[in-house]
């Protein structure tokens, strides 16, 4: 077990037990459901890093999620059906968005920073449904389409269950190198205190863009999976009324924890599905479990078990 | 330049926070090298005058230069690279983070002498010779084995000395204490106080303490500030014997008498 003691080491058992933990999952919750899942889990992941690591909420995230989606749409459309290109452009379309709105938006804390990334998605909203429906089929959406690649089809159930798989652990992969290094360290010092982190020296204003952006490519490229994935666009992808969701993923889960967070998705994700098949007015247990994390489980899910078995993440 | 070039001078430095003057058209110069005490009753203005000194704040009048180099609207960060150090009077560490990660992002600065932007953002922070320059700020103050406690499990006193820690591993060239004794028992100031006599040679500092009787033999000159305005500056002894000095300050700390 040595090797798991060694920084590379540690690195591989996490991506293994994530890798092991969804394929768990693969026959209960069928192939489906558990792509989504995993999708959602890289949208919680770029989320958190902005919430759980910097102390940033935004009510606003889904724009990031749908500057993806339709990247993606549009890209496919007109540019080539290549999916891995396409994918690509939704990164970097996310990547764009984070580096034009983030010096406005990075300026703000508290209510005034979820509420700007609020508006922006209400902006974004309206652009998608009214303003530019002729390229994004407005209300109905439209499909998109994607070339096969030699033997790689993504209309393939189980290629796409292990395309997603790949993206989680890749993400996970990079957000924790980031984290563990002195950068990492950088943002929790944001978290609690940036002043003091002026006075060391640092010019918080560029980290804060810098961790925006990451913060936004990442969900652009859930975004672009979910497309992937689907086939099929619509406003839903951008809709702010469903910045709620990865908000109460990243709470249940526990917010300064990568694990935490894909924890977190899973199980908001596990409730989500299967208390609307059961009761008709599902939120209130949704709400119920959030009250319950917030007083009972301060740290999360994940921070209330680590805790009790003693893991201290390095992140 | 000559050696005489003051490294930190500010004229007319003022700051006005809507009615009240905290800072009043000070005219201030440090040399090299030089240890100074900045005293004066409660609401004098002295953190205000640091965080004129350090970009907290910008003054609403005034200049402040450094080593010759007009920095009035120089933002913090980059004063920090240039070597103005500060402290706060509110002790601040980073209590969600190990001891020992307070101290990270101070040796990690990315610069030529430090670290490439790649290991600043991609290489792990607690690789062993960055651990060991940590622990070896550490041991300076003689916490070192408290590094991987959590900080906010440490006690107000070895909270004070971590700050210090990290102020002294941004390598100062000049380092403004804002009181920091405060809240630490005698036993502790006197060892805080021992490890500013064994550095301050390596830098030029400023501190700020209650207490003169504290700070009396770390400085070679003391200033007095009293509502906003440098009343009186000069060496301990002149200054305690000043008169305007005994009325607004004196009485309150027993023992310092006027030898002359
Ligand atoms: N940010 C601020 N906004 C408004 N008033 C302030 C601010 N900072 C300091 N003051 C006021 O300026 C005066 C001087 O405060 P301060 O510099 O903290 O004094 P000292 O450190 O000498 O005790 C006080 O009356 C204080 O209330
Ligand atoms: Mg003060």
């Amino acid at each position: 077990m040595d090797i798991f003691k060694t920084g590379a080491g540690r690195n591989l058992l996490d991506l293994a037990i994530i890798a092991a933990g969804f394929l768990v999952l693969l026959p209960v919750l069928g192939i489906n459901r558990t792509t989504d899942f995993i999708i959602f889990c890289v949208f919680v992941l770029g989320f958190n890093l902005l919430y759980g690591f910097m102390g940033r909420l935004s009510f606003g995230h889904m724009l990031y999620l749908g500057t993806g989606a339709y990247a993606v749409t549009l890209f496919s459309e007109h540019v080539s059906q290549n999916p891995l290109l396409a994918i690509m452009a939704g990164i970097a379309a996310g990547a764009l968005i984070g580096v034009i709105i983030g010096p406005i938006i990075v300026r703000t804390t508290g209510a005034c920073f979820a509420l700007i990334n609020l508006a922006f998605d209400q902006v974004g909203y309206f652009l998608v449904l009214v303003a530019f429906s002729k390229y994004t089929g407005g209300e109905d959406g439209m499909s998109v389409y994607f070339s096969k690649m030699g033997v790689i089809d993504f209309g393939q159930k189980p290629i796409m269950f292990g395309f997603a798989l790949l993206c989680l652990i890749l993400t996970y992969y990079l957000l924790k190198k980031f984290t563990t290094s002195p950068y990492g360290i950088l943002i929790k010092s944001i978290k609690e205190n940036e002043t003091r982190v002026k006075f060391l020296g640092y010019n918080t204003f560029i980290y804060k863009w810098i961790t925006f952006i990451i913060s936004t490519s990442v969900a652009a490229f859930a975004g672009a999976l979910s497309i992937l994935n689907y086939g099929y666009v619509t406003p839903s992808f951008i809709d702010p009324s469903r910045a709620v969701e990865v908000i109460f993923a990243a709470l249940i889960g526990g917010s300064g924890s990568l694990y935490g967070a894909i924890i977190g998705g899973v199980i908001y994700m596990a409730i989500s599905n299967y208390l609307a098949s059961y009761i008709s007015r599902w939120e209130m247990f949704l709400g119920i479990a959030l009250l319950i994390c917030v007083f009972r489980f301060r740290s999360g899910i994940w921070g209330f078990v680590a805790g009790k078995l003693k893991i201290r993440e390095a992140a | 330049m000559t050696t005489e070039q003051p490294i930190i001078e500010t004229k007319e430095a003022t700051i006005q926070f809507n009615d009240l003057i905290a800072v009043d058209g000070v005219n201030f110069t440090m040399k090299e090298g030089e240890a100074i005490g900045v005293i004066g009753p409660n609401g004098a203005g002295k953190t205000s005058f640091f965080n004129l000194l350090t970009g907290l704040f910008f003054p609403t009048g005034g200049k402040i230069f450094f080593s010759g180099k007009d920095i009035t609207t120089v933002p913090p960060h980059k004063r920090v690279a240039m070597g103005i150090v500060r402290t706060f009077q509110l002790v601040s560490v980073f209590d969600s983070l190990p001891v020992v990660d307070n101290l990270i992002l101070s040796t990690n600065r990315i610069s030529p002498d430090h670290e490439s932007r790649g290991a600043f953002f991609f290489g792990d922070a607690h690789r062993q010779n960055k651990v060991e320059q940590c622990m070896d700020a550490l041991k300076l103050m003689g916490i070192e084995n408290k590094a991987h406690l959590m900080t906010s499990e440490l006690s107000y006193g070895d909270k004070r000395k971590l700050e210090l820690a990290v102020a002294l591993s941004l390598n100062p060239k000049i380092l403004l204490l804002d009181e920091p004794f405060a809240g630490l028992s005698d036993m502790e100031i006197g060892e805080v106080s021992q490890i500013i006599r064994e550095v301050k040679k390596k830098f030029s500092f400023v501190i700020i303490e209650h207490k003169i009787s504290h700070i009396i033999d770390l400085v070679q000159r003391l200033c007095v500030m009293h509502e906003g305005k440098l009343i009186a500056e000069g060496p301990p002894a002149e200054v305690l014997c000043n008169a305007i000095v005994r009325e607004v300050y004196w009485g309150k700390e027993e023992g310092l008498t006027c030898s002359v």
